[in-house]
């Protein structure tokens, strides 16, 4: 029932939205205000509509309704409430309506905000995005055609061919399949909303310059674009920071950037609305540059268009570590990014024309020709990245099968043109906020950071000792940039500080660009033994089993407990302790490596964690997954897994034989005390039926057997046998014993008699020591086991990472230099629209 | 013409020569277990785990071994040097890459194709079976 009026919500909110489109269209033609309020009715109805269906959606999810396939295919009944709310957008029909929600309220943004001049028109564009993105997931078949997928539709639909549905097409699944266990995590909760945030604000700047040369209004649009369009792309910022971090700290993916598709989705656009942030500047101040802010304001979202159709569509499939179902949409997303390009390049071409052209050429040194430069240098980039990432489809050009470029491919070129926009910022910022009255004087003025920079770049070369020249350019380019961009700031500080949102955004720029250095110097971080096997690997004198040279070097290494190792001759690090804390999961572990600081003896500590994935894993084989510690440091991270240890092993084996999701939860919950490697003792007390673990061996009691008289050994009063069976967990050796205890009477007194049982498969020996009659425990005495017992030990992975702080250092004060511009531009928008509603020439 | 076109058209051209030059390299091929074997160069190996033949750490060289049958049905073992990655059990198809040699494929990079929990019934069957 609920579905039905989710799905019949979704659709009626795609025809509301279509008729608002129309009447826009309208609206803005015949410039009827009147056309145009029936029009925002029904904008706001598609958003009341939109937002009914995703509450009904969230309540399905909330109470574990599993006959909805998208609760059951996100959902289980153990997801806490948090989690169960963001299962909304974990898939692609959820995180389709949390894109058009947030369009919804950007819309009711614009329509507050914007003057009568834009209004209509701006709002024509906005409400085709929506049109789209609605289309996504409507779930209807019109003429044969099968438009979009529903969020609302029914398990038994989905697995109709399964026996289970045909058999009982009412059957309702009593557990849904989880929600992909990297994806429970606090990240998951902010990360996607203002994603989604971002890529309906970039619609902005994209519907104002459709509009300006849809009404020939070429020059005015960009006042109310420009806060928009920052604000855009602060919040990509912030997402791309969040996923990033989440990358690093949580999933790891081995870093904080890996040029995924994913990755490049949300960069790309956001270094297109950055150019035309700039292009927007120059136009407001000279009155030139008008063609360029129309051209990125729409390239911006049609990269945001092209990206989710390659990600979305299934054409990426084996590139990304992304997992993005395909739902068949491709036909859809095509005639999405088509609508967009080809609405964006009709009207340019149609206005070509008519677009204000520059008179006299720029001069070579102008502050407009260095800022144009950087924009262009921008556009450069993202070009790169595109092809790039499009390498699935253009690479065909060269090979058949084509594979994703080498990450190295983005690094070499696009890593000398970002070098090239560290320098335009500085020479644009000293020409926008000073006059010069030639070459001469600003090469004057040019002259304290040039040579202060030089300064402090040999100070780095000598001091990091860095050989390579690139790396000294590298640095002096950014070093430079930070410092000319910082005089800027200073100044800016003393007179007017609400201007120097620009200046802070160049300098997090640069201390990028210097973070951005320190993924060369990555060193993972081995003990002895281990670096002088990857010599004799390199030597060639290593050999496989089947006599074969290994070409393979390690990049982990084994650690046994409490014995310290030295790693690279700079840390002494020690494993001291295993725990099975159940923290965020059932079965989750955590270690603790204590380093020393050879140098400095200083200590720290590092508490990586690994879990078991139950709700991906299958019966008999359990996942695990890292979660990483990073030890954050100003100038190095060290970056520390666990990716195996004895006490997984033991946790797999004693799991093994369990069937279902709940029965593998209880047993990891339960065998807590069991699984922990106590003090080896060698005395185990056990009551009939019970289990205990020593190290790798579990021993079982099964029972008594009381033994009949004639079997008795001489003189015995009584005497009783103990079942027993003792399993080795990694060798999968079992054998059973039955020990005896007796005893005896003789000479007028009693004594016990428990003979030794030496047992075959093991190199120890047992004996039944007595019985505790209060307690009804039998000891047993395992003669030797501490020899054969194994250490607790881990195979970890040690990284150094330089500078990844200050990569973050970086992308802060790119937020910071955002926001303030954010209010600049703002209160200056406002502060115009109040003035032109004075003079009444709207 | 301005000379600062002529210039800018030159340098266009260049560069996007050496763009698509250096791009084209970067990029391999997907290819199966018979094709990689006559390469030297590193390949992309796109197939499914053999769940039946033995797989494990290997803790004395640190690699993870498992068998994999690529898409036309050729099975070889891969010897990956870094632990088991997330998601290995569950994924519907591996992306391997590195070198092969011996009849080994070599690795030092894989991705796991996702859950791509869309047509998974597995845990269904599992449910209701019970």
């Amino acid at each position: 029932m609920i579905g039905i009026i989710g799905s019949y919500a979704v659709i009626a909110a795609f025809l509301a939205s279509l008729g608002a489109f129309t009447l826009y269209f309208l609206a803005a033609q015949r410039e009827d205000p009147k056309l145009e309020k029936i029009a925002h009715i029904l904008f706001g109805l598609k958003g009341a509509l939109i937002f009914l269906a995703s509450g009904l959606l969230v309540y399905l999810l909330l109470t574990n309704q599993f006959q909805y396939f998208y609760v059951y295919n996100y959902t289980s009944s153990d997801l806490s409430i948090v989690y169960l709310w963001a299962a909304f957008y974990s898939g692609q029909e959820g995180s389709f309506m949390l894109w058009i929600i947030c369009g919804y309220l950007v819309g009711m943004g614009l329509i507050k905000w914007t003057g009568n001049t834009y209004r209509a028109p701006v709002m024509f564009f906005m409400t085709m995005t929506q049109v789209f993105l609605l289309s996504m997931i409507l779930g209807v078949t019109l003429f044969g055609v099968h438009i979009g997928a529903s969020p609302f539709r029914l398990t038994a639909q989905e697995f109709a061919h399964l026996p289970v549905f045909l058999s009982n097409p009412a059957y309702v699944p009593v557990e849904g399949s989880g929600l992909n266990d990297l994806l429970r995590s606090p990240w998951i909760i902010i990360h996607p909303p203002i994603i989604f945030l971002g890529f309906a604000m970039m619609a902005i700047p994209f519907s104002f310059a459709l509009a300006s040369l849809w009404k020939r209004k070429y020059h005015e649009w960009i006042h109310p674009a420009l806060p928009w369009t920052l604000g855009a792309n602060l919040c990509l910022l912030v997402a791309i920071f969040l996923g990033s971090y989440w990358a690093y700290e949580t999933l790891s993916f081995g870093g904080y950037w890996a040029w995924d598709p994913v990755e490049n989705a949300s960069l790309v656009p956001w270094i297109l609305g950055m150019a035309g942030v700039h292009t927007m500047l120059i136009q407001k101040r000279s009155k030139i540059a008008h063609k360029a802010s129309i051209v990125f304001a729409i390239l911006a979202y049609v990269t945001i268009v092209y990206q989710t159709f390659l990600t979305r569509s299934g054409v990426l499939g084996d590139s990304s570590v992304h997992s993005f179902v395909d739902l068949g949409l491709y036909n859809q997303l095509l005639l999405f990014i088509i609508a967009v390009s080809v609405s964006g390049l009709f009207l340019y071409l149609r206005r070509m024309k008519e677009l204000p052209t520059q008179n006299t050429e720029t001069p070579l040194f102008s502050r407009e020709f260095f800022m144009f430069s950087g924009a262009m240098t921008l556009l450069i980039i993202s070009l790169i990245i595109i092809i790039g990432t499009s390498a699935p489809l253009i690479g065909r050009l060269f090979v058949a099968n084509p594979t994703p470029p080498q990450p190295q491919f983005y690094n070499d070129w696009t890593l000398p043109f970002a070098l090239a926009i560290g320098i335009f910022t500085v020479l644009t910022q000293y020409m926008w906020w000073n006059k010069y009255k030639d070459t001469e004087s600003l090469a004057g003025a040019l002259l304290t950071p040039t040579l202060s920079a030089s300064f402090i770049t040999v100070a780095i070369v000598i001091v990091a000792n860095i050989t390579t020249i690139l790396y000294m350019v590298y640095i002096f380019v950014a070093i430079f940039s930070i410092i000319g961009n910082g005089i800027i700031m200073f100044r800016h500080i003393r007179k007017n500080p609400k201007m120097i949102g620009g200046s802070v955004t160049h300098i997090g720029f640069a201390v990028l660009l210097i973070g951005f250095l320190g993924a060369a110097f990555d060193t993972p971080m081995l003990d002895t033994n281990t670096v002088n096997y990857n010599a004799a690997v390199e030597r060639g004198e290593v050999m496989d089993d089947d006599g074969f040279p290994v070409h393979q070097k390690l990049e982990v290494m084994k650690l046994d407990i409490n014995q310290p190792r030295r790693i690279n001759n700079e840390y002494k690090v020690t494993f001291t302790e295993a725990d099975i804390t159940h923290d965020n999961r059932p079965g989750e572990q955590r270690y603790r490596l204590e380093f020393e600081h050879l140098k400095s003896g200083k200590t720290f500590n590092v508490n990586p964690v690994i879990y078991p994935m139950i709700a991906n894993s299958s019966a008999g084989n359990m996942s695990w997954t890292v979660d990483p510690e990073v030890k954050m440091g100003l100038f190095r991270d060290i970056y520390v897994y666990v990716s195996n240890a004895s006490m997984v092993e033991r946790e797999n084996s004693r799991v093994e034989n369990q069937t279902s999701f709940q029965a593998v939860a209880d047993a990891l919950m339960n065998g807590y005390e069991q699984s922990l490697n106590p003090e080896i003792n060698d005395l185990v007390r056990l009551k009939p039926g019970a289990t205990q673990n020593l190290g790798q061996y579990s021993i079982t009691f099964d029972r008594f057997i009381n033994m009949a008289e004639e079997d008795l050994p001489e003189n015995a009063i009584v005497g009783v046998k103990a079942n027993l069976e003792i399993k080795n967990a990694q060798t999968k050796h079992t054998e059973k014993v039955s020990p005896l205890y007796s005893i005896i009477y003789k000479d007028g007194s009693n004594s016990v008699h428990s003979p030794i049982s030496e047992l075959e498969t093991f190199d120890f020996d047992i004996m039944f020591e007595t019985i505790d009659t209060a307690t009804d425990e039998a000891h047993f005495r395992l003669l030797g086991i501490e020899e054969s017992i194994e250490d607790e030990w881990i195979i970890v992975a040690i990284e150094k990472k330089p500078l990844v702080s200050i990569v973050w250092l970086g992308t802060f004060l790119l937020m910071f230099g955002f926001s303030i511009a954010i209010v600049r531009r703002w209160e200056d928008q406002r502060k115009r629209a109040k003035q032109s509603r004075h003079y009444g020439d709207e | 013409m301005k000379p600062r076109v002529i210039i800018g058209t030159i340098a266009i051209v260049i560069f996007t020569s050496l763009l698509m030059w250096n791009f084209g390299n970067s990029i391999g091929s997907y290819v199966g277990f018979e094709d990689a074997e006559r390469y030297e160069n590193r390949v992309h190996v796109i197939g499914k785990w053999v769940k039946d033949k033995p797989h494990g750490f290997d803790n004395q060289r640190m690699t993870f071994n498992f068998h994999m049958e690529d898409e036309f049905g050729q099975v070889r073992r891969v010897s990956y040097n870094k632990s088991k990655p997330n998601n290995f059990e569950d994924a519907e198809s591996l992306v391997v890459i590195g070198t092969m040699r011996n009849g080994v494929l070599y690795s030092d990079d894989m991705l796991v194709k996702c859950p791509s929990k869309y047509n998974d019934a597995s845990n269904l069957e599992m449910t209701s079976a019970n």
